[in-house]
């Protein structure tokens, strides 16, 4: 064998053996192995996990806001009537009545006296025996949810406008006391409600605010009215600069509109028709509006004094209650504190009723936050994300451990503001949106010229050394049994030929 | 009802006595002047003095709580961004066009550059820094004025205190006070900008003065640039709103004449007074020489100006002048010259890498002329300092550039800012010429249409005047028009072409060293080793196929 010793035997080489082919294919893929995590990592989003499971056990919970009645032995018979009726008004409500001698002596809480005639002072309540106790203490605790209040938020931004429909023509209203006008009517309210709300007071003067259609006359001919349907129109909000936008907090309008000579005197219309005799009216969580006409004096321009604001003030006053959804006071109660319109049982009926409007809205936004997060893939979920829920669970988890913890109403309201805010905050959170501009079929677009290209010569060869490897092990099994070799040689030989036209193909 | 009655009969008792208590006070100008080339400048300025006002205290930015704020006359809206990023000085400009001094002279208002311009002075030493203020203030204004202001961000910003001394006063609250100053010259002003603005006059556009600014006019005209200025005096918190325009009266004139009016130029008349302004005057400078005739008479002259008080009568004005004659184009150059010095600036070298920034001004006085020279540079223009050649009528004169100030560019960051005083000798020509790198960009810094290029800022050039106690104040700015510089732009199809070439290489490369690495070599015998010849060309061949 001459060409046998020119040649030397490709399988003697140190390079040929098959130990360090195999050695090679391995590294290969214990290389992608390590290398599939760090991919991973650097083009994954990030998405915190979020406490799911603690955000729709919260959502379960209920609370319960304690109340303890102390009751005359007079209205003994009527308890169980009363428990019933808060109930059906407020589940959210659990009234406690303690039957006790002398109720005027029980200072802290609510207190239901005999007396002759319904009132409140304070905290207690006097009632007469016949009375209907129940619909009396209903209408107090559990009053029906007023549709037009805005909003809860822990600040707003009071907005008073003077508007002066035409200023060029006829009279004008140049300015209006309005630091005395808001001192008198405006800060008492606000000064009592501050335990809900802290309010920021702007005001301004607008000489041309036109109205976006036209008043339709009257029969007489010199008197305009405003119809229901253009009362839902009145607000021309693309030539009325009324309030900018430089901050968050909801803002509550009071516009006082001053209608041009053209317009004067402008009425309401009741829906048959019929001038109405109020002047003012409310757009449901947006502010109040009153129409304030000027008497037909020559032209001049004019200054607004304090007498003259008193009747929008008061309308503007009654709207501001209206909108922070303070609750009225039964026409049938009378008061006897000095602010009639402000006692206590409104002022803690709102409290409660803020707390339960803020729970409930917490956990809806809890809820969709944690919903929207799992059911969108491409959605980050950064560590603020993350921070702001878990915060937002944990002034609920506080809250609802009011009792351990001692909690005044008033607290109460401050923990469901801060769940309420910072639940809003993730639910807003800039980064909750989903990836738009580098979608998953795009990365796969750019990996796949480049990645199944690669993947095939390394997969196909690691099947065939797999293969040829299963193959001399079972030769070599065979051999030991049969003292045979050279057959299987050549069938080794015959395969790799054949793989000849597999690698051919990608080059 | 008779509670009404009581509460008409009060009200009327009240409007009787008309009670002037408002500390607030609204005046609107107009002052009309004929150019030589016969166009013609109107420059509005309505100002609303809020009296005894001062600027927030920065440091009460701390407190959550701020006081309530009432406004008459002032525009609310403002006055909320001003409080609530405690802004002492602003100056906001949106203008379009070049504004041609050598044949318009100075215009009305300084603040002619073109594009949008905002600066500030705000006081230091707050829980918010100035920088987070100053990005604050730049998003409320881009709001309220619907204009891209939110783009001069800190690519943009510059501080050179120099040439932007505050035009009021500084509050004297011990705190340090700095400048902002950022522009952005490819900004257009638009009808979007100037409703916003007059929303924020008390009389809007349906009374008074305003009732002219009608945006088709308005922004046919060749030159239009709208301002807010507020600032701080010790009289009050002062917010000057400005409209200027240069309407060129013999383009929509069929005779060839340059008579205008009201009606010619704003296509309106003002039919109204705005009843709450305490003056609304018209200025009318009147032609040094020819005969013209100026209507209404006017109800006061002085000097070279015509007054007209809108407040009196009750008809609708329409003020103009007219000519008897043909306008003839002035061939000559204005002697003497309207303004001290002019300039010119430009961008040399026709390449994408270099090229070179050259500054020509003439003195046309007989004195010697001093000017702060200010360029802001955005980083993608990198300015050589050691290249800096300064000629006065072609003879090198290194000593006519002093007072050097150079803040350097951080690429993707910050701007240079660079500051120097020129010194002009007497009716000369003074050569000032620097080389400029351009950078090249990043993919996604280029803007939407890179082939464009990139409008460079205005330079400005401040007169400095010698004073009596040898310190010298600044006189009037002047801002050179902006340029364009064309920086080296990509293909921008290129990417995936380079990802899907990028792979099939690195799957070519990858292929051939998996396949040299793991093949394995084997002698393939072609005859049977029984009929093997002598002859060696019929030798085994040397098998190279193996496994992938």
């Amino acid at each position: 064998m001459e060409t046998e010793s020119r040649f030397r035997d490709p399988s003697s080489l140190f390079f040929q053996s098959d130990s360090i082919r195999r050695y090679i294919i391995a590294s290969y893929w214990v290389l992608i192995t390590l290398a599939l995590p760090l991919w991973w990592t650097t083009t994954s989003i990030e998405r915190l996990p979020l406490p799911t499971t603690e955000v729709f056990a919260q959502a379960q919970k209920k609370l319960v806001i304690p109340l303890e009645i102390c009751v005359e032995s007079a209205f003994s018979d009527q308890i169980t009537s009363v428990q019933r009726a808060i109930h059906d008004s407020a589940s959210y409500l659990n009234v406690q009545l303690h039957v006790s001698q002398d109720c005027s002596k029980y200072f802290s809480g609510y207190s239901i006296i005999f007396g002759e005639e319904i009132s409140i002072e304070d905290r207690k309540l006097y009632h007469p025996p016949a009375g209907n106790l129940a619909d009396t203490l209903t209408s107090l605790l559990a009053p029906k949810k007023d549709h037009r209040a805005a909003q809860y938020s822990p600040r707003y931004r009071l907005s008073f406008t003077l508007l002066n429909e035409d200023g060029s023509a006829g009279q004008v209203a140049e300015s209006w006391d309005i630091q005395q006008a808001i001192a008198r009517h405006m800060y008492p309210i606000t000064s009592a409600l501050s335990i809900l709300h802290n309010f920021t007071i702007e005001s301004q003067v607008q000489y041309h605010a036109p109205l976006a259609f036209e008043p339709q006359s009257l029969s007489n001919g010199t008197t305009f009215g405003l119809t229901p349907e253009d009362l839902t129109v009145f607000i021309n909000s693309a030539e009325w600069t009324l309030s900018s936008s430089s901050s968050n907090d909801p803002v509550l309008h009071f516009v006082l509109f001053i209608p041009s000579a053209r317009h004067r005197p402008l009425a309401i219309l009741n829906s048959d028709g019929t001038p109405s005799s109020s002047s003012a009216f409310l757009i449901p969580q947006w502010g109040g509006i009153v129409i304030l006409d000027l008497p037909p004096p020559p032209p001049s321009t004019l200054h607004l004094e304090l007498p003259d604001l008193q009747t929008p003030f008061l309308s503007f006053s009654r709207q501001l209650l209206a909108l922070l959804g303070f609750p009225r006071l039964p026409s049938s109660i009378a008061s006897t504190s000095p602010r009639a319109s402000l006692s206590p049982w409104q002022v803690d009926s709102l409290l409660r009723q803020r707390t339960h409007e803020n729970i409930l809205r917490s956990h809806d936004t809890l809820r969709s936050t944690v919903t929207l997060a799992s059911q969108i893939d491409g959605m980050p979920v950064d560590a603020q994300v993350q921070s702001q829920v878990k915060g937002s669970l944990g002034a609920l988890h506080d809250l609802f451990a009011y009792d351990s913890k001692n909690m005044t109403l008033n607290e109460m309201l401050a923990h469901s503001a801060r769940a309420l805010t910072l639940s809003s905050k993730a639910f807003f959170h800039p980064g909750m949106l989903a990836m738009l501009y580098f979608p998953a079929e795009h990365k796969y677009a750019v990996y796949t010229p480049l990645f199944a290209s690669a993947m095939i010569p390394l997969l196909v060869a690691a099947l065939r050394e797999i293969a040829s490897w299963r193959k001399q092990r079972r030769e070599a099994r065979d051999a030991d049994a049969v003292q045979k070799i050279d057959t299987p040689k050549l069938e080794t030989d015959t395969t790799r030929n054949e793989s000849v036209e597999v690698n051919a193909n990608p080059q | 009802m008779l509670r009404t009655n009581l509460f008409l009969i009060l009200l009327f008792l009240s409007s009787v006595i008309c009670l002037n208590n408002t500390n607030e006070e609204f005046e609107e100008n107009l002052t009309i002047k004929s150019l030589r080339d016969g166009r013609v400048t109107s420059s509005f300025s309505f100002k609303t003095l809020f009296r005894d006002a001062v600027p927030r205290d920065p440091r009460t930015l701390a407190f959550d709580d701020d006081e309530s704020q009432h406004y008459t006359l002032f525009p609310l809206s403002l006055g909320q961004i001003l409080r609530q990023y405690a802004i002492t000085e602003l100056h906001l400009t949106l203008n379009a066009g070049k504004w041609d001094y050598d044949a318009w002279g100075y215009p009305e208002e300084s603040d002619v550059g073109v594009g949008a311009e905002l600066r500030a002075w705000i006081a230091g030493n707050s829980t918010i820094s100035i920088d987070e203020r100053w990005e604050g203030v730049r998003n409320a204004l881009a709001g309220l004025f619907c204009a891209s202001l939110g783009s001069l961000d800190e690519q943009r910003t510059t501080s050179p205190h120099r040439s932007f001394p505050p035009e009021g006063g500084l509050p004297d609250w011990d705190l340090p006070h700095e400048l902002r100053h950022a522009s952005h010259a490819s900004e257009h002003v638009c009808t979007e900008n100037l409703t916003p603005f007059l929303k924020l006059l008390p009389c809007k556009s349906l009374s008074g003065l305003a009732m002219l600014l009608n945006p088709h006019r308005i922004f046919d005209a060749d030159w239009h640039g709208i301002g807010l200025h507020v600032l701080w005096r010790p009289e009050g918190v002062e917010v000057r709103l400005n409209v200027q325009l240069v309407s060129d009266p013999l383009r929509i004139s069929a005779q060839g004449k340059q008579d205008w009016s009201f009606h010619s130029l704003f296509d309106r008349k003002v039919e109204r007074a705005c009843s709450v302004a305490k003056s609304s005057r018209v200025c009318v400078e009147l032609p040094s020489s020819g005969v013209y005739r100026v209507f209404p008479e006017p109800q006061e002259i002085r000097g070279r100006n015509a007054f007209y008080d809108l407040k009196d009568g009750s008809e609708a004005w329409d003020i103009g002048t007219m000519w008897p004659t043909d306008f003839e184009y002035p061939l000559s150059q204005p002697n003497p010259p309207l303004v001290p010095f002019s300039v010119r600036r430009n961008l040399l070298g026709a390449t994408q890498d270099r090229g070179q920034l050259s500054i020509v001004v003439t003195n046309n006085q007989q004195d010697t002329l001093q000017l702060l020279y200010l360029e802001t540079m955005p980083w993608i223009v990198q300015l050589y300092l050691h290249t800096i050649r300064v000629h006065s009528d072609d003879v090198p004169r290194g000593d006519l550039i002093s007072n050097i100030s150079y803040v350097l560019p951080v690429p993707h960051a910050r701007p240079s800012t660079f500051e120097c005083v020129l010194t002009l000798p007497p009716r000369s020509t003074l050569t000032v010429s620097m080389d400029v790198a351009k950078a090249f960009l990043r993919y996604t810094e280029h803007p939407p249409d890179a082939q464009r290029g990139w409008d460079l800022p205005p330079a400005i050039f401040t007169p400095l005047l010698p004073s009596s106690n040898g310190s010298t104040a600044v006189g009037s700015r002047v801002y050179t028009p902006s340029l364009l510089v064309d920086l080296a732009t990509p293909d921008f199809s290129m990417p995936y072409n380079v990802i899907i070439f990028t792979c099939s290489v690195v799957a070519f490369i990858f292929g051939s060293v998996f396949n040299v690495l793991t093949r394995k070599f084997v002698i393939v015998r072609l005859n049977s080793p029984q009929n093997q010849p002598k002859d060696s060309r019929e030798e085994p061949v040397d098998s190279k196929k193996s496994t992938s």
